[in-house]
């Protein structure tokens, strides 16, 4: 566990201290902060159901590029090498990168915390939805985050690893977007298997065990992927 | 420290090492030598458990290569082109490979000390580390695989793209650090191994060719005994005849020159065979001159370029 948390630091510290890393946080930010402007000075709404809708569509841009270096730059570089050789498992490897890509999501969702607290300066906000809200953004965003590191350990290209992983989530958009034209049954199978519908669910105020039980499935799915992954490579 | 038992490599169908076994000692520095593309680095990657063996097995200091951790508690490993993570200060890159060995605290402070004083490394320690030239990185890379003070030393050509002072340092540095452990270095560079190891191992094309001391890879090259002489005033016939007589195994070639001197060459099977005190005997009694007598020098890159089928340029 030690060797999990030493790495996860290293990795922290490389995220915050290179200009990439300073970019897509502001960037990502930025977005935040209009989407979130735009309902409440454009449409003149103290809430925020706006924004939760539309982090999705964010995350879907923002995550694969925090991941996309995790395991694709080590392997380029050969210091993957230098990793697999530390007398560390595939898995503490994974679980150490993906708890770093988790805490950098956690502290960008902490700042946007500023924005719930200025609706409560103006306005009376559902605090129970607001709540509701960010837990389901965490869970979303640990499946995704999960998604977006096992594309990263598919190939020694951050850029081509960006591009795998915004593809996966985006086909998954699409076809949540897509299952209602679809037949009662597909429809129903389409919202077990994907993220999206327990994440519209759950900014309902509809909060099951089953949406956390399924977001924990899905990271642990990718996860044991991203593991299998490495893996392989040293028997190709 | 390492023995190796019949250890293969496949990549697809192709073999990049096959049928390898072999024994380094204790505190013995072995170098691992061959053209490019023979097998080095896959035979030292399965050594550190970073590729699995198709097929073989062997052991670190006892313990075999399936138990990858424990092998891997044992081995300082400093891959081809010495790799690191270039966005890092060398202090955080040593602490953070520290770190993620088991070291800590004090314990860690100390090593680091230590190793970054016998790398010379501890004046760029809050330096970047891809702000810094590439013997620098060499250095920081044999600091980092030292750390945790393995018994065995894995190191992938560890001179490439030096230049001739800064290989003549890490030369030092691995002789250095050889006095207490075991090293197993790998190099296409002949003169590099024969400066720095105890005995070496020549792979080409995926197999294990001649494993020895310098000298034992010599005589296994020199299959025999050659002597080149220049001779005048005699008769190229009566000489042939005479050395037919006292060495009749003896293979003679003799090569008249524009001065009108004679080269030659003696070859015998024997290593033992008395080739220069026959010819002098025979050259004297027909009345000739002895110019110039040598023995063939065999010298380890003849070996090499008999090895692994090469044309010595």
């Amino acid at each position: 566990m030690r060797q999990v948390l030493v790495l996860c630091g290293k990795e922290l510290r490389v995220a915050f201290d290179t200009a990439q890393g300073a970019v897509v946080a502001v960037a990502f930010l930025l977005a935040c902060g209009f989407f979130f402007g735009n309902n409440l000075f454009l449409m003149g709404q103290a809430e925020m159901r706006g924004f939760f809708a539309v982090m999705p569509l964010l995350l879907m841009f923002f995550i694969p590029a925090m991941a996309m270096r995790l395991f694709a730059d080590e392997l380029h570089s050969g210091t993957f090498e230098l990793l697999a050789t530390m007398p560390v498992s595939s898995m503490q490897l994974v679980l150490g990168k993906y708890l770093a890509l988790l805490l950098q999501l956690l502290i960008l969702f902490s700042l946007t915390l500023l924005y719930p607290w200025s609706l409560s300066l103006l306005g009376d906000p559902d605090g129970g939805r607001i709540a509701a809200g960010y837990l389901a953004l965490l869970l979303l965003s640990s499946g995704y985050a999960a998604v977006c590191l096992y594309a990263s350990s598919l190939t020694r290209h951050a850029m081509v690893a960006y591009i795998i992983g915004f593809a996966l989530l985006f086909a998954a958009y699409l076809l949540s977007q897509a299952a209602m034209t679809m037949p009662p049954a597909v429809q129903d199978w389409l919202r077990m298997v994907l993220p999206l519908p327990g994440y519209r669910a759950m900014l309902r105020g509809v909060i099951g065990l089953e949406n956390g039980a399924y977001f924990l499935c899905m990271t642990l799915f990718f996860l044991a992927l991203t593991g299998f992954q490495l893996e392989r490579r040293r028997w190709q | 420290m390492i023995k190796a038992q019949s250890l293969s490599r496949k990549y697809g169908d192709t073999f990049a090492v096959r049928d390898l076994s072999f024994t380094i000692n204790k505190g013995e520095v072995m170098g691992l030598l061959g053209p490019n593309g023979a097998g080095k680095s896959t035979t030292m990657k399965m050594l550190v458990c970073y590729l699995p063996p198709s097929s073989g097995e062997a052991w670190i200091g006892g313990v075999p290569l399936c138990d990858s951790i424990a092998v891997r508690r044992q081995i300082g490993y400093l891959p081809e082109n010495a790799p690191s993570w270039n966005d890092l200060s060398v202090i955080d890159h040593l602490r953070f490979t520290g770190r993620m060995q088991g070291l800590d605290g004090g314990t860690l402070r100390d090593r680091i000390r230590t190793m970054a004083g016998l790398c010379h490394v501890d004046g760029v320690l809050h330096r970047r580390i891809d702000e810094l030239s590439k013997g620098y990185r060499q250095r920081v890379g044999l600091a980092a695989s030292m750390l945790h003070d393995p018994e065995l030393l894995i190191l992938d050509e560890p001179t490439t793209g030096l230049d001739p002072n800064q290989i003549v340092e890490i030369r030092q540095l691995i002789r250095r650090l050889a006095e207490a452990k075991t090293v197993l270095l790998s190099s296409h560079i002949l003169s590099e191994v024969e400066a720095v190891c105890d005995r070496m191992m020549i792979i080409d094309r995926s197999e294990l060719k001649a494993i020895g001391t310098a000298e034992e890879l010599a005589a296994l090259a020199s299959g025999g005994n050659r002597l080149h002489a220049v001779a005048r005033d005699i008769d190229p016939d009566a000489l042939r005849t005479r050395i037919g007589e006292a060495l009749p195994e003896v293979t003679l070639t003799i090569d008249e020159r524009d001065d009108g001197s004679l080269a030659l060459e003696l070859t015998a099977g024997d290593p033992d065979a008395p080739l220069a005190a026959t010819l002098f005997r025979s050259v004297a009694e027909g009345g000739g001159v002895l110019l110039e007598m040598r023995p063939e020098q065999v010298t380890l890159e003849s070996v090499f370029h008999r090895l692994t089928g090469e044309v010595a340029q």
